[in-house]
């Protein structure tokens, strides 16, 4: 039971919280009258910022000038959005049904023109690319999905047991797709063929973010356990286990030196409210710099040069910070 | 369109479905229509998350005594899409408590149990309050039914009797963005003087077979 949750969810940090507050407001984005944020992402070289909001549409900034670069209407009820590595394409999931039907269109961010369409597939709410452009990933209640870009088509169907998938991850090299699934455990699959090639169930509760070292040999696997495991992505063992997390672990970022990595954190009570960020030190399995607001829900990030760039929500406000 | 009924009636008439038996056609075909009229569809599925908990121990007693809320009885069979009952399944739930918290820690308000020899269940609960972030998000109870030989089915189950829904859950079910039907908000049956209310809701489920 967690009879006052903000109280302990806060207790570990007191003693640091001196140093936290060093993330720097890059920029506020202001959406029209009453439309509110409602999921965001950044690109990965930090040049462009989308956000799916309350009205339904898709609105993609340069995140330099914060100009409105595209706004993308029609979608029924957009569910997740995510660009490809070199930012040339964003994709965008479609919820046309209720845990039935959904659609994924992947947009070409020169001419916003679609470049594929998957459709009657389960609606998936997690979209993710591999680092070579090559195969986009679905992660959905039911079903998850890999699409193979250059051949338009789709590539596998991953299906646990039960409960679907809440988030994926693909190597570095792109060969295996990691999943973190609502049965508790996290998998790895053939990217290509969809085999199964371990699974690995170090959690009580679900795992809900998941991401590969840049190396591709180690994978860490966060969510409502309050811990960080390492798990080996050629065995599926568990190698080491992260002191234990201030909050239930919603989302991670590796940095691409593999040293630090950034945590968003949600609580029990109110996990919609990802209002927390903390930057660790890998090696020293400490917390180095944290950012914290109420009223606010933290969205995507990416790591640009020297600094954690991150979206976050407020009303109908978008602001980009930095943490360095 | 040729319904059941109307193909095995033309087979008795054309001979072409043999009834091995004493009785006669009219009776088979009556038998025939009654279990048709128990043919149920599959019971509508929703999310598993975000708090499932493997491990769960066996115990259909989840409330605990002297715990706050609404003591709830859930009660209801388990059917598949033929109409037969299945013996054999397992049905899993969780919920929060009264406040809207889930317990992360432990296992109260988690539970699981073998159905009985007619298909049926009840758990003893509490009902569920709503999530304190002010979502809109309805009580819910989780459920996970696996049964030998059918599809795992993970579904939730909603009150009727919920605030949100303004009395007119048919109406109304779609300011829960999770709840695709209102085939999944129960009437809940409340008992008791008005001192010490006691709800009781069933949920009838339903099966696919692989």
């Amino acid at each position: 039971m967690r009879p006052n949750p903000a109280v302990l969810f806060l207790l570990p940090f007191l003693a640091a919280a001196a140093s936290a507050q060093t993330a720097r407001q890059e920029k506020t984005i202001n959406l029209p009258g009453e439309v509110s944020v409602e999921m965001a992402t950044i690109s990965h070289a930090g040049n462009l910022v989308a956000a799916i909001s309350s009205d339904h549409s898709v609105r993609v900034w340069s995140v330099r000038s914060g100009e409105l670069l595209r706004t993308i209407e029609g979608g029924k009820a957009p569910s997740a959005l995510q660009f490809s590595n070199d930012e040339r394409l964003l994709a965008v999931s479609d919820q046309l049904e209720t845990y039935r039907k959904g659609t994924v269109k992947v947009f070409d961010t020169d001419t916003w023109k679609v470049q594929h369409e998957f459709a009657d597939e389960a609606p998936v709410y997690w979209l993710a690319f591999s680092a070579d452009n090559r195969h986009l990933a679905g992660a959905g209640f039911i079903d998850s999905y890999v699409w193979d870009l250059p051949a338009g088509k789709k590539a596998a169907t991953l299906s646990p047991p039960f409960g679907g998938t809440n988030s994926m991850a693909f190597s570095p090299d792109g060969a295996w797709v990691a999943t973190a699934d609502c049965d508790t455990f996290v998998r790895v699959y053939d990217t290509s063929t969809g085999a199964l090639h371990s699974a690995t169930q170090g959690n009580l509760l679900e795992p809900w973010t998941v991401a590969f070292s840049p190396d591709g040999k180690s994978l860490m696997v966060g969510g409502i356990d309050k811990t960080i495991l390492v798990i080996e992505a050629a065995s599926g063992k568990i190698s080491r286990t992260l002191p234990k997390q201030p909050g239930l672990v919603w989302s991670l970022d590796v940095s691409p030196d593999g040293k630090h990595a950034i945590v968003v954190y949600t609580s029990a009570g109110r996990f919609l409210d990802t209002n927390h960020l903390a930057l660790w030190d890998l090696d020293k399995g400490a917390i180095l710099a944290e950012f914290q607001k109420p009223g606010i829900t933290i969205q995507g990030g990416t790591f640009v040069r020297d600094h954690y760039l991150f979206a976050v929500a407020s009303g109908n406000q978008l602001t980009l910070w930095s943490l360095p | 369109m040729l319904t059941r009924r109307d193909v095995l009636q033309k087979c008795l008439t054309l001979g072409s479905a043999v009834i091995a038996s004493h009785v006669s056609p009219e009776v088979m075909l009556a038998a025939f229509q009654d279990r048709e009229k128990q043919i149920r569809k599959p019971t509508p599925v929703n999310t598993l998350g975000p708090f499932y908990k493997r491990l769960a121990p066996v115990n259909d007693v989840m409330r605990a005594p002297g715990d706050s809320g609404v003591p709830l009885n859930i009660a209801g069979q388990v059917f598949d899409t033929r109409g037969d009952i299945v013996t054999d399944a397992t049905i899993e739930i969780w919920q929060t408590n009264h406040q809207g918290y889930y317990d992360l820690d432990g296992y109260h308000y988690r539970g699981k149990r073998q159905v009985d020899k007619s298909g049926g269940y009840t758990f003893e609960s509490v009902i569920p309050g709503h999530y304190p972030d002010k979502s809109r998000i309805c009580q819910h109870v989780h459920y996970l039914v696996q049964a030998p030989g059918h599809k795992t089915l993970v579904t939730q189950l909603y009150f009727a009797t919920d605030p949100v829904f303004e009395g007119d859950s048919v109406k109304n079910y779609v300011r829960d963005p999770l709840i695709q039907t209102p085939e999944l908000i129960r009437p809940v049956m409340l008992t008791g003087d008005p001192n010490e209310v006691h709800a009781k809701v069933r949920f009838e489920l339903c099966l696919e077979r692989l």
